[in-house]
Order: structure tokens, then sequence, then C-alpha cells
């Protein structure tokens, strides 16, 4: 194995014409599904973010005490995919009434008591699923003794519900379309370089090398050449990130958003698929090269 | 041709009714002949006699057609695909075209054949090439590429790829045919003194110089049938 792996690394080193179409081809091939990956990821936290901005109100009855009342929120703060509660009562929701209706105040004066019930809001961690568990997570709190009634924007989550799913569909379609047909242009390029080796093959084919003589240094080559074309895209998509989204921050287009690049362990992924892909491409094309 | 016994002893090649067949086109027709251990053998003809699609059936670049052939104790008619480089690594093989490989150096190309058969120390494989490189005249020459080489200086590196692993048989098809009378020359000398060191030589050529010169044993083809053989199996004038 140690001679395979030396014999690969020379002949990698030793074809450099050839084997740098290869990595470009591979780089560009990482750059693309790696900047979809991007988008991927930063799309999912955008649409996480407006998903912790959902708030479900939980009014309370007027009988509930402040002791009864921490009971209740003990409670909620204990189901999944709760991000936390906060108390408002009634009086800070008048006021927060009057506030928002700015100079149409008169509507409230002929009030003498304040309408509104105590309530508490309630935040949602990122990770909860959207219309499957928020209406189970409501009946759950209108269950709750000292709750009278539970209100949240059920139309909007449906359709955000229906927006994210459709987009969390489609990117896997589309990363599958992509990933196969990367996946063919690297294994042809393979092949080409391989066709391009053919004589050298059918030589030491003949002066007697086996079968596993010939594959596995070009096993080896395939390997190195996907952790080449894997770092150099990876770098690639570093350097074209580096230099436009932080111009994109000064522009103020990023004011509501933190842009991230790929986090370490999906990096690990993507090189680590490149080498398979390399692998892959050179043990779907040797076989018919090793009839002669 | 009547069957014979075969000694195994004495007869390092055995064809027998050999045919080949591509499409409709005969290539070889019920080719039978011997050749003896420590031969040094002529196979001539004209051009598309079958020569080199003889040469071809002896290191299984083709699989016959019918007839059964054993080369070195190997019953080639039989042999599995994972038995054909242990073939291969007894057979020295010399081309007219040298078939080298381009991208490798003199020295690498010569040592493959020692890394292929299995040896690993760096050392031994630098020792058996360098000696084998000296011996054909190519050793200052050793971190070239074949092609900044002449047609002569290639054929000499080929045939110190065919000769050092030490192969009990070198085929050499038409090791002549691109080169001038000089180099010729020197190319059946070295393949003379591989001879001479034991190995037996089987030559497929046209090359009525080189047919002049002596061997122990002959086969001439015609339209693919052997229609002479002229062994000389006691001794050798060359």
């Amino acid at each position: 194995m140690r001679d395979a792996i030396r014999r690969g690394f020379a002949d990698f080193l030793n074809y450099k014409a050839l084997h740098g179409i290869c990595v470009i081809t591979i780089a560009l091939a990482v750059f693309v599904i790696s900047a979809f990956g991007l988008f991927l990821q930063n799309a999912n936290d955008l649409m996480r973010s407006w998903k912790e901005e959902i708030r479900v109100i939980a009014y309370l009855t007027p009988e509930t005490g402040p002791a009864e009342r921490e009971g209740i929120i003990a409670d909620i703060e204990s189901y999944s995919g709760v991000g936390g509660v906060a108390y408002v009562s009634g009086d800070e929701a008048f006021e927060w009434l009057k506030a928002e209706i700015g100079s149409q105040t008169a509507l409230l004066e002929g009030l003498t008591d304040n309408p509104l019930p105590d309530a508490l809001e309630v935040s949602l961690s990122g990770d909860i699923d959207g219309t499957a568990s928020i209406p189970d997570l409501a009946d759950k709190m209108s269950g709750l003794k000292g709750v009278d009634d539970v209100e949240y924007a059920r139309q909007w989550l449906e359709r955000f519900d229906g927006i994210y799913n459709l987009f969390r569909l489609t990117s896997m379609v589309l990363i599958g379309l992509i990933f196969a047909a990367i996946m063919m242009i690297v294994a042809n390029t393979i092949r080409l370089i391989l066709y391009q080796r053919i004589e050298e093959i059918k030589i030491t084919r003949v002066i007697g090398a086996d079968d596993t003589f010939i594959k596995y240094p070009l096993y080896f080559e395939g390997i190195m050449l996907g952790l080449a074309g894997g770092l150099a895209g990876l770098l690639l998509l570093y350097a074209a990130f580096s230099a436009t989204v932080p111009q994109l921050s000064a522009a103020g287009l990023l004011v509501y958003f933190q842009v991230r690049f790929l986090p370490w362990p999906l990096v690990l992924i993507l090189i680590l698929s490149s080498m398979a892909v390399g692998w892959i491409g050179c043990y779907l094309s040797i076989r018919r090269f090793l009839k002669f | 041709m009547r069957k014979m016994l075969f000694d195994p002893e004495r007869t390092i090649i055995r064809l027998y009714e050999v045919s080949k067949h591509f499409g409709d086109t005969d290539a070889l027709v019920d080719v039978s002949f011997d050749v003896c251990r420590n031969a040094f053998f002529f196979i001539s003809g004209p051009s598309g006699a079958g020569k080199s699609t003889l040469m071809k059936l002896l290191y299984l670049g083709e699989r016959m057609s019918s007839g059964y052939a054993i080369v070195d104790g190997m019953n080639l008619s039989r042999i599995k695909h994972g038995q054909v480089p242990m073939l291969r690594r007894r057979l020295g093989i010399v081309f007219q075209d040298y078939r080298l490989i381009p991208g490798k150096s003199v020295f690498d190309n010569v040592g493959l054949v020692l890394e292929v058969a299995g040896m690993s120390s760096r050392k031994t494989i630098r020792e058996r090439v360098m000696s084998v490189l000296e011996k054909v005249g190519m050793a200052d020459r050793h971190d070239a590429f074949p092609p900044t080489l002449s047609g002569g200086e290639q054929q000499r590196v080929a045939l110190a790829r065919a000769m050092v692993g030490n192969p009990s048989i070198i085929l050499a098809d038409e090791p002549t045919a691109s080169l001038d009378i000089e180099a010729a020359e020197r190319i059946f000398d070295l393949l003379v003194a591989a001879h001479e060191e034991g190995a037996t030589v089987v030559i497929t050529t046209h090359d009525r110089y080189l047919l002049s010169k002596g061997c122990t044993g002959r086969a001439y083809l015609k339209n693919g049938r052997c229609v002479a053989t002229e062994p000389h199996p006691e001794g050798m004038d060359i």
C-alpha cells in the first residue's frame, strides 16, 4: 500500500497539466455546490430568525394571582419549542395600545376600565416545527388553569410554513441535482485523464502489472485530485465571501441579518465529499481500462 | 503437424494448430512449431503474414481463437485473467515502436518492471536498473525522458526494460524495423548478449539483414500459415 501511495503521489506531481485541469474542474464544482450551500445556510438562518419572531399569547383570567401566574409560566417554559415567556400586564398592554394608535387616543377616552387582560407572551425557539407543533403548544397552554384564551397568527403561520417547506424541498432537490451533475462532470474529467494515460496503462499491463498495481495508485490520485479541488474550491468561495460580504454590510444591505461563512463541520464534509467524488470517479472509470 | 511429446525441460514454447480470426479475417491458421529452451529463434515472413499477431498471442495481448499454446509451462488456452500478469513477468517484450512511457524517465521506465514484480527495495532496484542500463549503454541518460532520445536509444531502453527482470523469454517484435543499420546492429548484439546470459530470444522480423545472422531456429509465416520451420537445436551460429 505504501508503494501504491508513493507511486500515486509521484504520478500526481508528474502529470501537472492533466491533473491541473481536473483540479480546476473539481474546484469549480465544489465552488458552485458550496456557494449554494452557503446561500441555503444563510437563508435557513433568516427563516429561523423569522420563526423566532412568532409569538403565542396566553390571556389570563382576571382571578389569576401572581403565585398562580408564576406556576403557569414555569409550566409553559417546560414545554419543548418554547424560547421564553414574558408577562405583560393589562395596564402595560393598554399603555402600549395607546402608544400604537398615537393621535387617535381619543377613541379610548370613553373607556372607564382597562378592558385588556393580563397576558403571557410566549416566544418560540428556532427549532420548533411550524404548523405541527405550535397548535399543539397552544392547546396545551389552553388547558392550564388560569389561562382564559390562547391566540397566535394561525393564517400567517400556515403561509410561512408553506413557504418554508417549499424552500426546504426545492433546496434538497436542487442540491441532489447539482451533486449528480457535478459527479458526472468530475467522473468524466477523470475518465478523460485516464484516456490520456491509456497507453501508459497498457504498457504497464504488458510488463506484468496486475489490476491492484494499476488501480491503487490511480485511486490515490483520484483522492488527491478531490482533496486539491475541494480545498481550491472552498478557498475560492472564502475569497469571494470575504470580498463581497463586508461591502454589502457597508452598503447597509445586511442590517437585519448576519451573514456567516460555512461552519467547519460542513467545510470538512465538503472536502471529504470531493475526495470521495475523486475516488468514485476513478473507480467508475478504471474498470473499463483494466480489460487490456 | 503430428502432435509431439512435450518435454518442458527442452521446449519453452509450443504452438499447436493455433488460429486467430478477427471477424471473417484469418490472421493465423493452424500454426504449429516448438521453440527450444535457450533458443535464438526468428519468426519471419512478409508484412501482413501474422508475425505480430503471433507475438501478441504469446504474451496474451490477444487470445487465440483455437488451438493451444504453452509458454514457459503455462497453457495459454486455459490461463485465467488473474494469471496473465504472472505469464508476462516471465517475459521481456520489445516492440518495434519501443512503447516507453513518455512521462517517466529512462530509470523509471526500466525500474517499473521490478516494481511490478513486487520488488520494493529502492536500493536493489537502483542497482539492478543501473546495471542493465550500463549493459545497453544508457546509464548516463538514466534521468532523460523518452521523447528526448533517438530511436536507437529508445530501443536500447526498451531492451533494458525487457532484460531487467531476468526473464526466461525475450520476445522482440520487429525490434530493428525503425532503426538505421548501425543502431540495428547494436540492438541485435544486445539480444545476442541476452541469449548468451541464458534467455530464450524470439524475434519477429522481415529484415533481410537480421535474417542473414545466425540463429538456432526459425519459422516462416505466409498468409497466416506457418509454411516452414527450421530447427537447429544442437548449436547456434551467430
